[in-house]
């Protein structure tokens, strides 16, 4: 039986289409109170300050406050619809709800005297059809969290990363997805260092795992997979990696096998240098970056150092000229963009040799407040700063989250310190290298599309 | 049972044996097919390569049933076998040299690992200067990581103890790598003539393969493969230590396991070869000088001769070299009142050769004065012939009355 049920749907708004012209108010106090008092609306449409529109209305949260302030068991969330749904008999009329809510999406109803909130209509709203801008949606949203809920979380409950980290996260979606029969490696860096592989005798993670040497995750991979197809077992074989052992010292063994077309998921979690030995320089460093081993000074003879002076290696593109049998980049900041991505790996890896780049900010390393995380890697993905696509050799290169209107990447940039010290010139040539890069995966998902 | 002769063992029923004329390389890649093991991984090096070669061949050709892994270099073949090994495969490599040098990360934790791979090598000297000849240099440097080494004398030698080692390595008391030494130009390109044991028969020795009891990357018995152990903080080094007195239980473990299947070797096949000390002529001997690998043969000959010109001079050969045999050493040294030790490789740090330092710490054991020398010869591929071995007879027969020289001898510095 699922643990958190199907999939949950809400109602989104799209200001850009909204006019306020009220007629999804009047839809809803028709259906719920029998008037057109659109002041008896469950769904309301107010002023914004930017002389748009705003919603207020029930966003049924995962985590509803209204639910926790409720002193008498009034509000509760129905596991199977998602819906928080109000109960008459027990509500004492005390309002706390109402002010609990950060979305103004139940209020007392005048014309009751109780409050009121938005149950959807149990699931055919009909403020929807009634919005003649098409500024309302009933959507399905967070359909992986619901599905991965229902799965094991083959990580133990205790693994310590860093305040503000979403590589656990990342982790353990990422074996939930993959399952028990799994065999995973997990090479010195951040995720052996939270605990996955454990101290002392103890571990952290339920399927077999090990340390393999910073040098050789891909070749000790290869030859486990081997040996269970020798014996005729389906077992995966699973990589989490930094971009440090993946780009530098362990190159040769993740090329190699992908040369060989090893069967293996090998995803790397890209926080752009070696952040678990204290954030020192790797080749997938952006350029400008300050890291322990690039910092900032003042240099000698009137030259100062001003942090990377290298751009960063493409991992990924390096990946795709090996024609492995999939290839893609990905981010924390999508996370359904991210499983469609992880369901296609671990689909070739049964294959042949299937490579998964995440791209992962580092709240400690790249020195940006631990409640960014997926601001900053939504900034990396909206200024382009980061592409996401994903390959396979027979429909060659593909964006599947096209930005054809990036942000400039000062807005990335701006968003942590580690690039505080950009010099105008610095800041002009990463920019033109997002345009540059942009322009390259471009001609290769041109070219390898044809 | 430290010391051997050449003759069949009695009670030994020498099974049906095929007779064939194969170089060193070829003989490893036979006695490796006839061990059976799941997953091979090779990178050529000279003077290594036509080993990987006939192994790859065998394969090709159907007569040896196992995973090839043509890596991209000698780092990722030892790691590739650590993962076939941890998921229960029997596995085989070979390397020497820059490539030993190269594998030395993996190198070292095999051994910690417990995982029973085997691997010979085809010893090179060390670069630089630049060679791609002969010489121990390269097994001489890893002798301290806790791999069992063996050295051979013959091409017949390289096929049986290639065979046995697979034995040794997985025998539950002993559960450690082994390298199967065999010299780079002088076994490896060899021809010799050798019996080529049947495979019934080989299968019934080696018994049931189990090599991953102990540690596993098995999702049916899911267990976190060396996580960190504790040191200065925490639950302190404990783990760690237990760890490392087991490995070296281990190594002390796998003298009487060499000399146990040995001798199971000369019971089935009738070969009896000394599994870690071998004695020639050393009875009445007063002095003897101490030999490994392939220039036993030409040092044997040398002795015969000096026998027959009424030197009192005997040989004494190690074949285990890793661990040291300190015991059976000791019996052997006791016979006599001096040694001249012939390497083929360098101890950089107390200028001698790696053999004869480990010998002097054998004889402080014995508790008396043995005058002793060390001669250093056979690098980068230079013969040692018969009478370079005359002059280490010469040389090591003044012990007796003079006083022992302070510098090595280079047996080859005027070749």
């Amino acid at each position: 039986m699922a643990m958190f049920g199907g999939a949950y749907n809400t109602i989104a708004f799209d200001a850009a289409q909204c006019d306020g012209c009220g007629d999804c108010m009047t839809a809803c106090a028709t259906v719920k109170t029998g008037t057109v008092d659109k002041t008896r609306s469950r769904i309301q449409i107010v002023d914004s300050a930017d002389d748009g529109f705003e919603l207020a209305l029930c966003r049924q949260c995962g985590d509803p406050k209204c639910v926790t302030v409720c002193p008498a068991g009034a509000l509760t969330k129905d596991g199977a619809s998602g819906v928080i749904d109000w109960n008459a008999a027990k509500c004492v009329d005390c309002l706390l709800c109402t002010v609990g809510c950060a979305y103004a999406g139940i209020a007392l109803d005048a014309g009751s005297g109780h409050v009121a909130k938005c149950d959807t209509c149990d699931g055919a709203p009909a403020c929807v059809p009634a919005c003649p801008h098409g500024a309302l949606k009933y959507i399905t949203t967070s359909r992986i969290y619901n599905e991965v809920g229902d799965w094991e979380d083959l990580f133990a409950p205790g693994l310590a990363g860093c305040q503000g980290c979403n590589t656990e996260l990342l982790m353990r979606h990422t074996l939930r997805r993959v399952g028990p029969d799994t065999v995973l490696a997990t090479p010195p860096g951040c995720v052996p260092g939270m605990g996955s592989v454990g101290f002392n005798g103890t571990t952290g993670t339920k399927v077999p795992v090990f340390h393999p040497l910073l040098t050789n995750t891909a070749a000790m991979l290869a030859g486990i997979k081997r040996q269970y197809k020798r014996v005729g077992r389906e077992v995966n074989a699973l990589a989490i990696a930094g971009d440090g052992g993946a780009s530098d010292v362990g190159f040769q063994s993740l090329s190699g096998a992908a040369e060989r077309n090893e069967q293996m998921l090998f995803m790397v979690v890209d926080n752009e240098g070696y952040m678990n030995t204290g954030m020192q320089r790797s080749s997938c460093t952006p350029y400008g970056a300050w890291t322990s081993t690039t910092p900032v000074g003042q240099g000698s003879g009137g030259m100062p150092s001003q942090g990377k002076t290298q751009d960063a290696k493409n991992l990924p593109l390096i990946m795709v000229n090996h024609r492995c049998e999939y290839v893609a980049t990905a981010s924390t900041a999508y996370m359904e963009d991210l499983y469609d991505k992880l369901d296609r790996a671990l689909e070739a890896s049964k294959r042949g040799f299937a490579y998964l780049h995440v791209y992962s900010p580092c709240t400690t390393g790249w020195r940006f407040p631990t409640n960014q995380n997926m601001e900053v890697a939504r900034k990396a993905v909206e200024t382009n700063f980061v592409m996401l696509w994903e390959y396979n050799p027979r429909d060659g290169l593909q964006f599947t989250r096209p930005v054809d209107d990036p942000l400039p990447v000062t807005d990335y940039l701006k968003a942590m310190g580690r690039f505080r010290h950009l010099s105008p010139d610095q800041i002009s040539h990463i920019q033109s290298k997002v345009v540059e890069n942009l322009a390259f995966v471009k001609q290769m998902a041109h070219r390898q599309s044809a | 049972m430290t010391t051997a002769t050449l003759e069949k063992s009695p009670q030994a029923k020498p099974a049906k044996q095929k007779v064939m004329l194969v170089e060193g390389n070829e003989a490893a890649a036979l006695g490796v097919a006839l061990a059976r093991p799941d997953m091979v991984a090779v990178y050529p090096i000279t003077p290594q390569s036509s080993l990987v070669e006939h192994v790859a061949k065998l394969i090709a050709d159907g007569r040896m049933d196992a995973d090839i892994v043509d890596a991209e270099g000698e780092h990722s073949v030892l790691s590739v076998l650590q993962g076939g090994a941890l998921a229960g495969a029997r596995t085989y490599t070979a390397t020497c040299g820059p490539g030993l040098a190269f594998m030395f990360e993996p190198y070292f934790r095999t051994s910690g690992m417990r995982l029973p791979i085997v691997m010979s090598i085809v010893t090179r000297d060390g670069i630089t200067p630049q060679s791609v000849w002969g010489g121990h240099q390269d097994a001489m440097t890893v002798r301290e990581v806790g791999w069992v080494q063996v050295y051979c004398e013959t091409v017949q030698e390289v096929l049986d103890t290639t065979i046995m080692a697979f034995k040794i390595a997985e025998h539950h008391d002993v559960m450690l790598p082994v390298n199967v030494c065999l010299d780079g130009n002088y076994l490896s390109y060899g021809t010799s003539r050798v019996e080529l044991p049947e495979q019934a028969e080989v299968d019934a020795f080696m018994g049931v393969k189990d090599v991953n009891w102990h540690v596993a990357l098995d999702p049916l018995r899911p267990m976190a493969v060396d996580p960190l152990t504790g040191g200065s903080s925490g639950r302190g080094p404990s783990t760690f230590v237990r760890y490392r007195k087991g490995q070296c239980r281990g190594m002390q473990n796998s003298l009487r396991v060499i000399e146990d299947i040995h001798e199971e070797w000369a019971q089935r096949f009738g070969r009896r070869f000394a599994p870690l000390v071998e004695e020639y002529r050393l009875e009445g001997a007063d002095y003897a000088i101490m030999t490994l690998g392939s220039m036993t043969g030409a040092a044997k000959d040398a002795i015969d001769e000096a026998r027959d010109a009424g030197r009192r001079v005997g040989l004494i050969k190690i074949k285990t070299f890793s661990p040291f045999p300190v015991d059976a050493l000791m019996k052997s040294l006791d016979k006599v009142q001096a040694v001249g030790v012939v390497d083929r490789s360098v101890g950089f740090r107390w200028n001698c050769g790696p053999m004869y330092q480990e010998t002097m710490g054998v004889l402080y054991k014995l508790g008396r004065h043995v005058p002793s020398m060390s001669f250093i010869g056979g690098l980068a591929g230079a013969d040692i012939t018969v009478g370079h071995f005359h002059r280490v007879i010469e040389a090591t027969e003044k012990l007796l009355s003079n006083p022992a020289p302070t510098e090595p001898v280079w047996l080859n510095e005027k070749d």
